[in-house]
């Protein structure tokens, strides 16, 4: 414990935490470091135990077994009152029959601060969610957004050292979503405190954290940067759920160093690179994301395979072309061309040669 | 008003309101027209017949007897009612904080008194608190009194017991009915932001079920108020109550009139005590339903 490893010490840490639910196993023997200073995201879909882990931080659940610790002290056993911890709920839960003063006062007069103190406080937070002026308004009076600022407001006003927030965005259309998320931002890089949210959403998830937990069926799959979650999935449900990419089963048939596997798939031989040892012969699965597969002839690495194939389908979406082809050995590729204006026409039944380099590939490990 | 005008009323709107206003006139408007009618009527040997005349509410503020009764019905009414409220809101509380299934038993629990005859749970209390009733002879035979005390039975107590025995349930369900709209979040928010049980409780389950527990106590309050059956059978002289009055003129002094009046009397007393509540407690959001 060195004043330099204090600078990226653990705010939440989770140890081999497990939790059942009479017959149903919610959490599976689940071990999680979240750094100090994280805007950390837990995604996974509904019902894969994003939600029970952060109501076991918050102390609104206790796990089956394992370990909780909050700024290095286990707090196991200690009801949420005496955490150090806010939560925004996925509902919000603001208090109904409370003006947006009480509701935001209300952990302060918990906390049996002054009237005053109280008062500057929530003039301070509000300056901070830019709801001033907003004091007497009774909930039922506010617009989504503006009831999204307020429990905001509730839980930051009380200066948690981890922000616990359960999907609170879930409720708003996608104009209110992203301008909440450049709220959210702001507000981290103002406070710097530990915010762990809850999302179901993996743009979300990206575009908001700096690290990411995915989670399925009750474990943690994979924990990394968004680069690193976008760029290198793991397993095979990683790169299903974020992002879209081409799952390709194929075999070893060459290993050669630094871990640079050579892999024949459908008849096309592929390079790229593995983060285990394989041996010849060894059954793979490749994930190659649609919008890293190429055109040919464009700045292709020495690394780079080309594919001639035939065009399938093709749809258009906006910023990108979407074309599925197939290559004579009976390859199908999925790729967004995304550089139209040296990508020709590409129609159905007109060839095209897909060009896929080593960095774009990943070898799952599952 | 923008809508209104602009779309236009759909149909007609006063022949859709017809059924509607007809139900009201006929089962509500229309007896108590007919109540307050009568309290100006003369009753005579031969019968009640169409007059004018204030000499029934004449009667009723020269007689001091009159007032006093009322006060006594007050008191009782108000005593019930809080008493009620003060039974029903931990046994709501407790209820609504079972599971599902557990719950709907205990809500049939609840009920099942209420599928007996009010009068026979207004009796039962006689072998209770009579002079040889249960209370009685346990406390004997624990050597607690030596002789059977009397008080117990046709006593203003005995009334308020009754009276809060049967209608404790339209005190409970309204409660229940609001604890069960509280959302489950929202007692965690207060949690989660330092409020220790107890202040859960206070700062926030009492005040969302509030509305609930008004409501309950406007309705037990009007119908203890009214009651009738109990005190007769429970109060004896010293329990009675405006109800046993009103009754008396009807049933058995055949002065109709004045019995209309005696009722005119009790409505207004009521009314009045509604608004005076209704100024400090919003009302109309108790029976608007807004939690």
């Amino acid at each position: 414990m060195s004043e330099a490893t204090s600078a990226r010490r653990a705010a939440v840490e989770a140890r081999r935490v497990t939790k059942r639910f009479g017959e149903v196993l919610a959490l599976d023997d689940v071990s999680l470091e979240i750094g100090e200073g994280d805007f950390f995201a837990l995604l996974g879909p509904s019902g894969c135990g994003k939600t029970t882990l952060l109501r076991i931080m918050g102390g609104f659940e206790n796990p089956s077994s394992g370990e909780l610790m909050i700024g290095g002290r286990s707090v196991l056993g200690q009801p949420p009152y005496l955490r150090p911890t806010n939560m925004i709920f996925q509902h919000l839960a603001l208090f109904p029959h409370m003006s947006v003063f009480e509701n935001i006062a209300f952990g302060l007069k918990m906390r049996r601060e002054t009237p005053g103190r109280i008062r500057a406080k929530v003039e301070e937070v509000l300056a901070l969610v830019r709801l001033q002026g907003f004091e007497s308004r009774s909930i039922d009076q506010l617009s989504g957004g503006q009831k999204q600022r307020v429990a905001m407001a509730r839980a930051l006003v009380n200066g948690p050292s981890v922000l616990l927030l359960d999907e609170p965005l879930g409720a708003l259309d996608l104009q209110l979503r992203l301008q909440m998320h450049d709220e959210l931002r702001r507000l981290h890089r103002d406070l710097g405190s530990t915010f762990i949210f809850v999302t179901h959403d993996q743009a979300e998830a990206i575009t908001l954290a700096n690290r990411i937990a995915v989670m399925n069926a009750g474990r943690v799959l994979q924990v990394g940067t968004p680069e690193e979650i976008y760029n290198a999935p793991q397993t095979r449900f990683v790169a299903q759920f974020i992002g879209q990419s081409n799952l390709i089963e194929g075999r070893v048939v060459e290993a050669l160093p630094q871990r640079r596997l050579v892999v024949e798939c459908a008849g096309v031989r592929l390079r790229c690179r593995s983060s285990a040892d394989m041996k010849p012969g060894a059954p793979v699965t490749l994930s190659l994301r649609y919008e890293r597969v190429g055109l040919a002839n464009a700045r292709g690495g020495a690394d780079a395979v080309a594919i001639p194939s035939l065009i399938a389908e093709r749809t258009f979406l906006g910023s990108a072309v979407r074309i599925t082809a197939r290559s004579a050995s009976g390859l199908t590729l999925v790729a967004d061309i995304a550089d139209l204006e040296h990508a020709g026409p590409l129609s159905v039944g007109s060839p095209v040669e897909l060009q896929v380099s080593e960095r774009s590939i990943t070898v799952l490990q599952d | 008003m923008t809508g209104i005008r602009a779309g236009g009323p759909i149909g007609r709107p006063l022949l859709l309101a017809a059924p509607a206003s007809l139900w009201i006139a006929l089962f509500t408007l229309a007896p108590f027209v007919l109540l307050v009618a009568v309290s100006f009527w003369v009753s005579g040997y031969y019968g009640t017949r169409p007059d004018f005349s204030l000499s029934n509410y004449a009667r009723i503020f020269q007689n001091e007897l009159y007032g006093l009764q009322l006060l006594k019905t007050l008191r009782i009414a108000l005593v019930s009612t809080l008493l009620a409220l003060v039974l029903a809101y931990p046994v709501a509380w407790f209820i609504s904080r079972q599971a599902l299934r557990m719950k709907t038993l205990l809500i049939l629990v609840l009920f099942i008194p209420f599928w007996v005859n009010y009068v026979v749970r207004a009796f039962v209390w006689l072998p209770i608190l009579g002079r040889s009733g249960a209370i009685n002879s346990a406390l004997l035979r624990l050597g607690v009194i030596d002789t059977p005390v009397d008080g117990l039975l046709y006593s203003e107590g005995a009334v308020i017991v009754g009276l809060v025995y049967v209608y404790t349930l339209f005190m409970t369900l309204p409660i229940l009915l609001t604890l069960e709209r509280i959302d489950e979040n929202v007692l965690d928010a207060a949690r989660d932001l330092g409020a220790a049980p107890l202040q859960v409780f206070f700062r926030v389950v009492l005040p969302l079920s509030w509305p609930g527990a008004l409501a309950g106590c406007v309705m037990v309050f009007l119908l203890t108020l009214s009651a009738y059956v109990t005190p007769q059978l429970l109060g004896g002289p010293s329990g009675l109550m405006f109800g046993n009055l009103i009754a008396s003129q009807f049933l058995g002094g055949n002065n109709w009139a004045f019995g209309a009046a005696l009722s005119c009397v009790l409505v207004a007393v009521a009314l009045a005590v509604l608004a005076a509540a209704g100024r400090w407690i919003k009302l109309h959001r108790v029976l608007g339903g807004a939690a």
